[in-house]
């Protein structure tokens, strides 16, 4: 049995250790909001935060969390620093078709947690494992800087 | 086929896995999962048992040792590797621009020995610096170089019952030194070519001088024979020099795939190193 947690709650899987822990969550725990794009750790879509650290959830075993606290979108979501990341990136209208978005937050939110006065170029390394195929980057990168400014205090 | 998979709690308990049934050691997950991955939704199936190794505290941490030596231990992730302090610029480098951010807090060092993979990132500076690798079994353990635990393209001396524990890097020193990966994109690029070199100069001598290839044949590549083609000589003497050895270096590298380009570039990256020891005496980081 492997037990870790998520979104601060304490979750036990008696399945295959070799399960993908993004099958854990959207398929056994129903928390959608982490997308599978490539399934190879390349797109970002999948990202979940691991003990703080962002990592791809397609290409990690359930396994291998054993012990550790696992966050998605999900639980980023209602939280201060949650609520702003989604408002800016409604108000830089980094949002097209959406499936990049929750990897794109959750790499942010990493970002965040360890520089809270990021400049562009911080910004675009923190996501570039992440693809989007609608906004050309710009918007998001906005949106990110936007969050460190209006986010001030929160992280 | 009965599929196994282990997870145990303790190195003991995976070294007695490892010794009774064989088991592969995942750790990171980040090559093996894709390697045997089934498609979306659906559970990697394993042509081999299996023990996830991940969460075992002995496999983590790095550290310097009292005789100057950097301890890496096998669960080390890239960005583990790039932010402890003293670690050797090559190595560095290659950890810090390896996949992208996630990959980097995914990947571990004795997945990247392990799997040797002729693209893989890590060994290309551990060989260059000499590092050795530490396996360990029930027996006990043994050490050795990394350059000679990379039998070539995925093989390895690691015997059926060992484990890699850690990789240990000695202390180099050096007065100038490059690094260069060559890939498609600044992000999750596969490396294409690479090439990395220290040199020591003390009063006008050439004392140190080592290059190591990545990617440019079935395995990381050094050679010593051209390596001493400018050991003890004057740095006055690389223009005479310089042709023999970079000469050396295109005999010793053997690239499969696209051999005139990576054998030019390869050239033009070592010319551009050693041109840089007579140019800048005073060392640093060559760019």
């Amino acid at each position: 049995m492997i037990e870790f947690t998520l979104n601060g709650r304490s979750v036990r899987f008696e399945g295959n250790p070799l399960t993908r822990l993004i099958d854990v969550i959207r398929d056994d725990l129903g928390l959608t909001g982490t997308k599978e794009g490539c399934g190879e750790g390349e797109c970002g879509a999948c990202s979940v935060l691991r003990n703080g650290k962002l990592v791809t959830s397609c290409i990690i075993p359930v396994g291998s969390v054993a012990g550790d606290e696992i966050v998605t979108i999900e639980g980023l979501r209602d939280t201060d620093q949650g609520r702003c990341l989604v408002d800016a990136f409604a108000e830089a209208g980094a949002v097209q078709c959406g499936f990049c978005i929750p990897g794109m937050v959750m790499a942010a939110q990493a970002l965040l947690l360890t520089n809270s006065h990021p400049d562009e170029e911080d910004v675009r390394m923190a996501i570039s494992g992440n693809i989007c195929r609608c906004t050309g980057y710009d918007l998001i990168v906005d949106a990110v800087l936007l969050a460190s400014r209006k986010g001030e205090g929160l992280w | 086929m009965v599929e196994r998979c282990y997870v145990p709690k303790s190195l003991e308990e995976a070294l007695s896995i490892r010794k009774e049934t064989g088991a592969h050691p995942l750790a990171g997950g980040s090559d093996l999962m894709v390697q045997y991955k089934q498609g979306l939704g659906i559970t990697p199936v394993f042509p081999f048992p299996v023990m996830i190794i991940s969460s075992l505290d002995d496999l983590k941490g790095i550290e310097t040792l009292e005789d100057g030596s950097i301890l890496i231990r096998a669960l080390s992730t890239p960005a583990e590797i790039a932010s402890f302090e003293g670690m050797p610029y090559p190595v560095r480098c290659a950890a810090s621009r390896m996949g992208a951010v996630a990959l980097r807090n995914t990947a571990t060092i004795g997945g990247n020995l392990g799997n040797a993979s002729p693209k893989g990132d890590l060994p290309q500076p551990l060989i260059l610096l000499d590092a050795t690798v530490v396996l360990k079994s029930q027996d006990g353990e043994r050490e050795m170089k990394v350059d000679d635990f990379i039998l070539g393209s995925k093989k390895t001396a690691l015997a059926d019952d060992e484990i890699i524990y850690a990789v240990r890097i000695p202390r180099v020193e050096y007065t100038h030194v490059y690094y260069r990966k060559i890939g498609t994109r600044r992000a999750n690029a596969i490396s294409k070519l690479s090439l990395s070199a220290l040199a020591r100069v003390e009063d006008g001598v050439v004392v140190d001088f080592r290059a190591a290839s990545g990617a440019a044949g079935p395995k990381v590549i050094r050679s010593h024979e051209t390596e001493d083609i400018l050991k003890g000589h004057g740095v006055d003497e690389m223009d005479s020099l310089m042709p023999a050895v970079l000469e050396g270096w295109n005999n010793a590298i053997s690239p499969h795939a696209m051999p005139e380009y990576r054998r030019a570039t390869t050239r033009r990256m070592l010319e551009h190193f050693l041109s840089s020891i007579a140019a800048h005496q005073e060392g640093g980081i060559i760019e």
